[in-house]
């Protein structure tokens, strides 16, 4: 790093100010209540009991992983298609790709009942046609559902960005050299493409590891995530910060380790492209 | 050299966005010859490359390969290569891998792929560059990837997208030579595009010179300098005073107030002519041994030579000479009936051969031109 002039530090300043209050002290709180116990004294027993809690970490792993997995082969090919198009109707795919994101996470996922539930739109239909209704709600699948509903622009938009990018002489290159379609796909898009596929897993996948509100809503209580656990232990009390703090931690160190493997895939000299 | 057609185009003509690119060309290029589009930037050369590449579909005309016609016919089934103007290598794969592209898709057993592989490498003079990512070597290295990319390929004919308009000049010199080596070598057809009529002139078997989609003149580099076919190849290739004459009967030609003998016949009685005389066919001599007189009005040293300009009635002659002259000096020209060329009137008439605005610098303002369309 070059010598940063007092004019570039003094801009950077209200940033720092807000990442110290906001996201360095309420680290150091959590590694602090994960280590200590509810009279401020050093231990380890909050991170012993955390095997309690391994059914639900294995099931918030898989849930992200199959999210993730229907989100990429959802986004990839949309993707694709997208940089096909002419430049306007890019521009307008793009705006519908993004226009759920401006809406309350929340709402979204809240409109999801009223889809899925046991008297919802989809089982009202149903029995209108004669059908057997089905049980969606409260299901793992609903509970996937609902992760690749609200974070399939997280994967579409990285992939779109660096896939639009790929300089078109380079296909033309492969064509010469007596590439088909789908030959050119798999030696020179998709490779090239890895940086912005690499990033939308990141940002699908720790979102859904980490969520509680999708699985209350649409997985009733029998779908019970790592989420729910840190959500519903802090609000038991103070008694249970620490034990919630320690399950925290290990959720993070976790998600470290995944963007750490994740970089590496990544191109060696650009670093990746991981947001 | 074969005397049979590779490649040709037939009445071929492009447009884009209601644009001509391409007017009715015609075009048949030799198996094996080295052959070059000469012309400035948007003139079509691009175009046409890209047409016999396979990018591009004419709107009408044929595009005919060994005989059969190949209108509509992908690139990737075609057995032509393009070397392209920026290369165009893979970043994500090394080396080896750029080389061993086309070879794959081919599906080529692994062991001949590596020998390929090092015959092309060997052959581009990078031995024991397999392993190195692209994006380490130099501009000249990356040239040569290109090249060894293409022709591991065994295409019948190269195409070559000006592809050492990113080099530096010594650079360009010698890669202009180590094609023209490689071109040998291989006996294939390669069809070269350039702005650069030097470049073009020193490279080919035969240079077709384009401007407004049409083919202005097809012909060996001598031919085209020493015969142009109108002012505008005239005055592309290489320097060129063109002055409106008279060709009063046939070997006679009379222009700015002389008449001279010439070398050229089969025009009408009193038609009116181009007349083109290259700055180094004229002598300086003495005002009264000169055919024409005249005040010079500017004298640039170049090293082998002056370049002066030579003010004859109002028209601006260049005269490259070893004769020092001064700006004010009154001076004779002289010219040899073998130094004057008399072309047909055009419609590039008048538009080009007279040096009252001339620049030094204009020659070198579109050195690197953009990609056409």
């Amino acid at each position: 790093m070059n010598k940063k002039s007092f004019g570039s530090r003094l801009v950077a300043a209200p940033y720092l100010v807000w990442a110290a209050i906001f996201v360095i002290v309420p680290l150091l709180m959590m590694a602090y209540f994960a280590f200590t116990d509810n009279s401020g004294a050093f231990t380890l027993s909050n991170m012993a009991q955390i095997g309690k809690y391994k059914k639900a970490f294995g099931v918030s792993i898989l849930y992200a992983l199959a999210a993730t997995i229907v989100t990429l082969l959802i986004s990839y090919p949309m993707a694709y298609f997208m940089t096909k198009m002419k430049v306007s109707s890019q521009r307008m795919v793009m705006i519908i790709v993004m226009l759920p994101m401006w809406m309350n996470f929340l709402i979204r996922t809240y409109s999801w009942i009223s889809i899925l539930a046991n008297t919802g739109i989809i089982n009202t239909f149903l029995k209108s046609i004669g059908l057997r209704p089905l049980h969606l709600i409260n299901t793992p699948g609903a509970v996937i559902l609902g992760m690749v509903y609200d974070f399939v622009p997280y994967m579409i938009l990285p992939i779109y960005s660096v896939m639009s990018k790929i300089d078109k002489s380079l296909l033309e290159a492969a064509e010469d050299l007596g590439s088909n379609a789908f030959s050119r796909l798999r030696r020179v898009i998709i490779p090239l493409s890895m940086p912005g596929v690499i990033s939308g897993i990141t940002m699908v996948f720790v979102p859904s590891v980490s969520t509680f509100y999708i699985s209350q809503k649409l997985g009733g209580n029998k779908n019970w995530l790592i989420g729910d656990a840190i959500e519903y232990l802090f609000g038991a009390g103070p008694e249970y910060y620490n034990i919630a703090s320690a399950i925290s931690l290990i959720l993070m160190v976790m998600i470290l380790l995944c963007l750490a493997v994740m970089s590496r895939f990544s191109s060696d000299e650009e670093g990746g492209v991981i947001i | 050299m074969a005397k049979e057609n590779i490649v040709e185009l037939k009445n071929v003509c492009v447009s884009f966005d209601g644009e001509k690119v391409l007017d009715e060309l015609s075009l048949e290029i030799r198996d094996k010859e080295f052959i070059t589009l000469l012309g400035a930037s948007g003139c079509g050369k691009t175009t046409t490359l890209r047409l016999i590449a396979g990018f591009l579909d004419p709107d009408s005309g044929d595009v005919l390969f060994e005989g059969k016609k190949f209108n509509g016919v992908p690139a990737y089934k075609r057995q032509v290569n393009t070397i392209f103007q920026r290369y165009a290598l893979f970043e994500h794969l090394n080396v080896f891998e750029n080389v061993a592209f086309g070879l794959r898709v081919k599906k080529m057993p692994e062991a001949e792929i590596k020998k390929t592989v090092s015959e092309m490498l060997s052959l581009v003079n990078l031995e024991g560059f397999e392993k190195r990512r692209i994006t380490t070597l130099s501009g000249g290295q990356q040239q040569r990837v290109a090249i060894a990319r293409a022709i591991a390929n065994k295409p019948k004919v190269l195409l070559l997208d000006e592809p050492l308009a990113a080099l530096d000049l010594k650079l360009r010199k010698d890669m202009q030579k180590e094609l023209r080596n490689i071109q040998r070598t291989l006996g294939i057809t390669f069809i070269f595009v350039t702005h650069d009529q030097e470049e073009a002139l020193t490279m080919s078997d035969r240079v077709v010179v384009m401007d407004k989609g049409k083919i202005q003149q097809v012909g060996t580099p001598k031919d085209i300098y020493n015969e142009p076919k109108n002012a505008f190849v005239a005055d592309f290739i290489g320097e060129s005073n063109i002055v409106d004459g008279v060709m009063l009967k046939d070997f006679v030609v009379k222009f700015s107030g002389h008449t001279f003998d010439c070398l050229d016949k089969d025009f009408d009685e009193n038609e009116a002519v181009d007349v083109v005389v290259r700055p180094e066919d004229v002598d300086i001599v003495p005002v009264d041994k000169g055919m024409l007189t005249g005040t010079v009005t500017s004298v640039d040293f170049l090293g082998v030579h002056y370049e002066i300009i030579v003010d004859i009635g109002g028209f601006k002659w260049m005269i490259q000479t070893t004769d020092e002259c001064f700006v004010g000096d009154n001076v004779g020209l002289y010219i040899e009936p073998d130094a004057i060329h008399i072309m047909k009137k055009s419609e590039y008439s008048g538009l080009y051969g007279d040096y009252s605005s001339y620049s030094e610098e204009m020659d070198h303002l579109s050195e690197i031109e953009e990609e056409e369309e």
